[in-house]
């Protein structure tokens, strides 16, 4: 097999599907010093984005189970002493980060509902049944994209205070999260944008069947949006297990707070050893999750890319 | 297919479900008075303590609840720090007994933000026998008392024995001026290439530190004459702590090499043998045991050195307070457990063992150096007590121990102690950061900043 | 199709009574807008509202909030932490410029010239940017250990570097900042252009090369003018992301050392969370109103600018 023979049958692959070249044509790819100029820079290219996006983590990982000393004096040493499970143990028992970790889970499962509900009638509303003030709250919904984050801290949390209707604060309560999560205007607008762009006819037709607002919703609606309830709901999820600042804000007790909030707290108290495995810990299942559901985290990343539109 | 009404149907339930979790659950532990039993919160220990020290906690709990069977005693983690406390005041997440340290508790008790007391302490057998100046930090200014204080510290040099041993130098003679601190320090880092001296940074931490090291060569941060305040962070003896600190940091590289430590932070350095000394509070040995892992038996604890006139040391303490929220019952069963978990133990023989007991089966530390609350008599009557179980060897503490009483023990400023501190702060940091630190302009800085604040209240 | 035209021209003659409204599905609408309309009012509208509202109010938990006009605003150009904290976050907006914005275009480009395993190339550039950014910052603090021991002072020993302070000098503070950031983050942003460069019609590719376009011609005839709105609508959103940044220097080096990573998000912070004695609604509201306004004025110039610059 020499390097023209393989060469030549890539090129052949890519000649099947003419559509699919980049900025380099074809005939590009068949002159020997593009090919190698290219596929050299792609090496070093997988090579950097290994050491950058993995190297890391797979440093987080080995030093969960190393002993917290090797850690200290040569963290780079792999295993000199061999490895040791104790303080990941000690992290999930003693420390107790179990708690919190359900928490986390229990938080990202809260506000994905509440986002999705929101998201879906919002949407179904102003792009479906179009009553005829929709545009008004299409603009009010809309303004508040342009209004940064930072200008909601204080009142917000004041609002959880004391919020209205019900009589005591929901300071250290999941609500306190999974409410303030639904006013997301980006969820809205993505759903808005998806219901405006199905098939109008199917409506009609259901509707001259007798379907009234609710089953047209349920029925009909909901069933050819998984594609975007899937992106609405990757962000959605993500975003919750990342959540910092407004989590810190209002779980101040430890039997509520997310890993993201206790794991800064207990910093200074906890073995190095222990708090690496900690961290660890909470690593897991974000990157799990996008392991296993790549594509739809993928897709929904490059959706700012058509923004065109 | 699920019925249409289904959607309409789960819309309605989501509100009504909604709704009333809500008004189910209840935020605060501070509900729950029924059938004549009080139930309140208590601040037990800092995040992240040992389980043993959660143990030996609890166990003080049951002992409380079995001799008060109405009360219902509920721990809380808590850890009182500058930057957070209003914020937790504000959320109403405070539990019912709390601490709050010596600066603040009677700007608080001012401002109407903790509950009266005077009632319930003047019921406590031992009412007159508080040490009267120690007594005033709990007060208002009408003499109403807040809280009651406990733990006074004053400021020490803690050091590791084992460390000192092994540069070669007597853990025994721990060093007794500014000068000697230096030369150990430098021996220290030169033969372990670990810092061999650091002082806290960061967390309002730092200008605690730096006024200690004030007020140890004769300064003072805030001088109050005639009923106003002048801040004078400029002093020389501040200017000379920070030299010294410079010097340190850039000529002998004896500092190590991690600048952003507050107070559990440096705990934490100190613990993992990452520094062999730093001035810290007396007490801190029994945080340094529950949340760092320190063996009491490495702990050294040596007088801070003071050189000059007018030099003292830098004590505080905490004051154990009932949050104003509270109801008449809840700040009397509150005050049941203050006396019961804070002070019966110096008054009481069988509450002092009972005490040292619960930490000695948990491996907490017994023989931690106080300071008296009453007066030195009292004091050395409840060493006594529990003089078989102490566990911190009494010739690692002598040095402090015996030297203290000695000392001019000084008060922390007055006025806006802790935003002082916050200013301080940047200071300490960036003398330790950058070799080319203007310590002149930063402390003018901080007088400009703070005397502003002491101003503003005078209008 | 004519049924709802038919019932739409009988509603237009007909007075538009309640019962009109109930029949033409009034009440579903509604019920349907409900959620938003709660949670919205509730946590986003009110919120805005009362943001202006106490900016101008001094609020203090015994009394009720006083209106003190523009005092506020004045105590923060009175305070010597804002200009920092202003000087601060526009060094960390135009560090993350820098590092952020052209290098994963770089990337990009070369990724989508790959033909084969795209996706892994794409995983491995996204995975730093599901790492919750709590667990990402704790990790880059080890690595920034400025003793000679640190893993970063390690590496730099093997290529004959000295150890240098990172996150322990005002100097470097910063831009161990950023890098942080932007390890957290770039991988976003790479995935938002390689799905607009996969987007351009090879057509155009073609035709340039026809008129005798080399690689670097392509590039800039074909590829940039059409990843354009995508350029523009990024560097925007990173400007006003980035202004608002608050977890990396918060956590990292709690805004120091000597306040020399403290940004206007941590300021905001400090005044209404973080005062030890007495909270400062007043004056954390009227710095974020500041904020927002500023950024709404950078917007609006910006959309200006770029239009001229699209018509060319």
């Amino acid at each position: 097999m020499t390097a023209a023979t393989v060469r030549d049958r890539a090129v052949r692959r890519r000649a099947l599907d003419q559509s699919d070249r980049g900025i380099a044509s074809h005939s590009d790819w068949r002159r020997p010093g593009v090919w190698l100029g290219m596929s050299t820079v792609h090496l070093i290219l997988l090579i950097l984005l290994i050491l950058w996006g993995v190297g890391p983590l797979l440093w987080l990982l080995k030093s969960a189970v190393t002993p917290t000393q090797d850690t200290l004096q040569a963290p780079l040493a792999v295993f000199p002493h061999g490895w040791d499970w104790s303080n990941v143990a000690t992290a999930w028992n003693t420390v107790g980060i179990g708690v919190q970790f359900l928490n986390t889970i229990w938080v990202a499962v809260g506000s994905w509902f509440v986002q999705l509900l929101v998201a879906t009638t919002a949407g179904y509303a102003l792009a479906v049944l179009r009553p005829k003030y929709a545009p008004i709250f299409n603009g009010l919904v809309l303004a508040t994209l342009f209004v940064p984050g930072v200008v909601l801290l204080v009142p917000l949390y004041l609002t959880v205070l004391h919020p209205p209707l019900i009589g005591h604060s929901l300071i250290d309560t999941f609500w306190a999260v999974w409410l303030p999560a639904g006013a997301n205007a980006f969820n809205i607008l993505l759903v808005t944008r998806f219901f405006n762009n199905l098939p109008r006819e199917i409506f009609e037709a259901a509707r001259t069947d007798g379907a009234g607002p609710f089953r047209l919703f349920w029925s009909i609606v909901l069933p050819m949006s998984r594609p975007i309830l899937g992106v609405v709901s990757v962000f959605a999820i993500i975003n919750a297990w990342k959540d910092y600042l407004w989590p810190r804000l209002v779980l101040t007790n430890p039997a509520v707070q997310p890993l993201s909030v206790r794991l800064p707290n207990i910093q200074s108290q906890t073995d190095l050893g222990v708090f690496l495995a900690a961290l660890a810990i909470s690593m897991i299942i974000p990157i799990v999750l996008f392991l296993v559901f790549q594509r739809l985290f993928l897709r929904s990343a490059g959706l700012g890319g058509a923004v065109k539109g | 297919m699920k019925s249409p009404r289904t959607a309409a149907a789960v819309l309605a339930v989501t509100a009504i479900a909604g709704a009333g979790l809500l008004t189910g659950c209840s935020a605060s532990g501070d509900s729950g008075n029924t059938n004549g039993t009080v139930a309140i919160t208590i601040a037990s220990l800092v995040p992240g303590s040992s389980a043993d020290a959660f143990k030996a906690f609890n166990l003080r709990v049951k002992e409380f609840e079995k001799a008060n069977p109405k009360v219902i005693v509920k721990p809380v983690e808590y850890q009182w720090t500058g930057p957070t406390f209003s914020a937790q005041l504000a959320a109403g997440t405070l539990p019912t007994v709390f601490n709050v340290p010596f600066t603040d508790s009677q700007s608080l008790a001012n401002a109407g933000q903790l509950a009266d007391i005077t009632s319930d302490v003047k019921k406590l057998p031992y009412a007159n026998k508080f040490n009267k100046s120690l007594l005033q930090v709990a007060e208002n200014d009408k003499g109403d008392l807040f809280g009651i204080p406990y733990g006074p510290y004053a400021y020490g040099l803690s050091y590791n024995r084992a460390l000192f041993t092994k540069a070669g130098l007597d853990p025994n003679k721990p060093p007794t001026s500014w000068d000697e601190v230096r030369s150990d320090a430098k021996t220290i880092s030169d033969k372990l290439g670990i810092a061999g001296f650091m002082v806290f940074t960061s967390g309002n931490t730092g200008g605690w530190g730096l006024t200690e090291q004030t007020y140890s060569r004769g300064g003072r941060m805030e001088v109050a004459e005639g009923g106003k305040t002048t801040v004078t962070a400029d002093n020389d003896q501040t200017v000379a702590a920070l030299k010294f600190l410079q010097t340190m940091r850039w000529t002998d590289n004896s500092l190590g090499s991690n600048f952003n430590l507050d107070w559990s932070g440096m705990n934490q350095y100190f613990g993992s043998g990452q520094t062999a000394m730093y001035p810290s509070g007396s007490d801190v040995l029994t945080a340094l045991v529950q949340s760092d892992g320190v063996d009491p038996k490495d702990y050294g604890l040596g007088l801070i050195p003071t050189e000059g006139d007018n030099s003292g040391v830098l004590s505080g303490g905490n004051v154990a307070v009932v949050s104003a929220a509270a109801s008449p019952a809840e700040k009397a069963a509150a005050v049941k457990w203050i006396d019961f978990y804070y002070m019966q133990k110096l008054l009481d023989k069988s509450a002092a063992v009972a005490d040292a007991k619960s930490l000695i089966s948990n491996k907490q530390p017994v023989g931690v150096p106080q300071l008296p609350i009453f007066d030195k008599a009292q004091l050395d009557t409840s060493l006594g007590w529990i003089d078989s179980y102490i566990n911190v060897p009494k010739e690692n503490v002598a040095p402090f121990q015996n030297g203290i009483f000695d000392q001019k023990i000084i008060a922390e400023p007055a006025k806006h102690t802790q935003e002082l501190y916050a200013a301080l702060d940047s200071v300490v940091q960036a003398v330790l950061t950058d070799k080319n630190a203007d310590i002149d302009a930063l402390l003018k800085g901080v007088n400009t900043q703070i005397q502003a604040l002491i101003d503003a209240d005078a209008k | 199709m004519t049924t709802s035209s038919a019932a739409v021209r009988v509603s237009r003659t007909r007075r538009r009574t309640p019962l009109t409204w109930i029949r033409g599905g009034g009440p579903a609408n509604l019920l349907f807008l409900l959620p938003m309309i709660v949670i919205f009012g509730v946590f986003s509208w009110g919120p805005i509202v009362e943001s202006v509202v106490m900016s101008v109010q001094h609020t203090n938990f015994v009394t009720a909030p006083t209106f003190v006009g523009f005092d506020n605003f004045l105590a923060l150009f009175r305070d010597p932490l804002v200009p920092i904290a202003v000087r601060n976050t526009a060094y960390f907006a135009v560090l993350a410029l820098i590092f952020g914005y052209p290098i994963p275009l770089i990337v990009a480009v070369l990724m989508s010239e790959v033909r084969r395993a795209r996706g892994l190339f794409s995983a491995l550039a996204y995975l730093p940017v599901v790492v919750p950014p709590v667990v990402s910052v704790l990790l880059w603090q080890r690595f920034y250990d400025a003793s000679p021991r640190g893993l970063f002072n390690t590496v730099l020993s093997w290529v004959g570097i000295g150890p240098q302070p990172w996150i322990q000098s005002a100097a470097t503070s910063m831009p161990s900042v950023v890098l942080v950031a932007t390890w957290a983050a770039a991988g976003s942003t790479v995935i938002i252009y390689l799905a607009a460069l996969t987007s351009v019609p090879p057509e155009l590719y073609d035709a340039a090369e026809v008129d005798g376009a080399g690689l670097w011609g392509k590039i800039w005839h074909v590829t940039l003018p059409q990843l354009r709105p995508v350029l523009l609508i990024t560097f925007i959103l990173q400007i006003i992301g980035t202004a608002q940044v608050f977890l990396e220097p918060f956590l990292l080096t709690f805004g120091g050392p000597a306040n020399s990573t403290l940004t206007i998000l941590q300021l905001i912070f400090r005044y209404a969370f973080q005062n030890s004695i007495g909270l400062d609604y007043g004056k954390a509201t009227a710095l974020s109103i500041l904020l927002a306004l500023f950024l709404a004025l950078f917007s609006v110039v910006y959309f200006r600018l770029t239009k001229a610059w699209s018509t060319n």
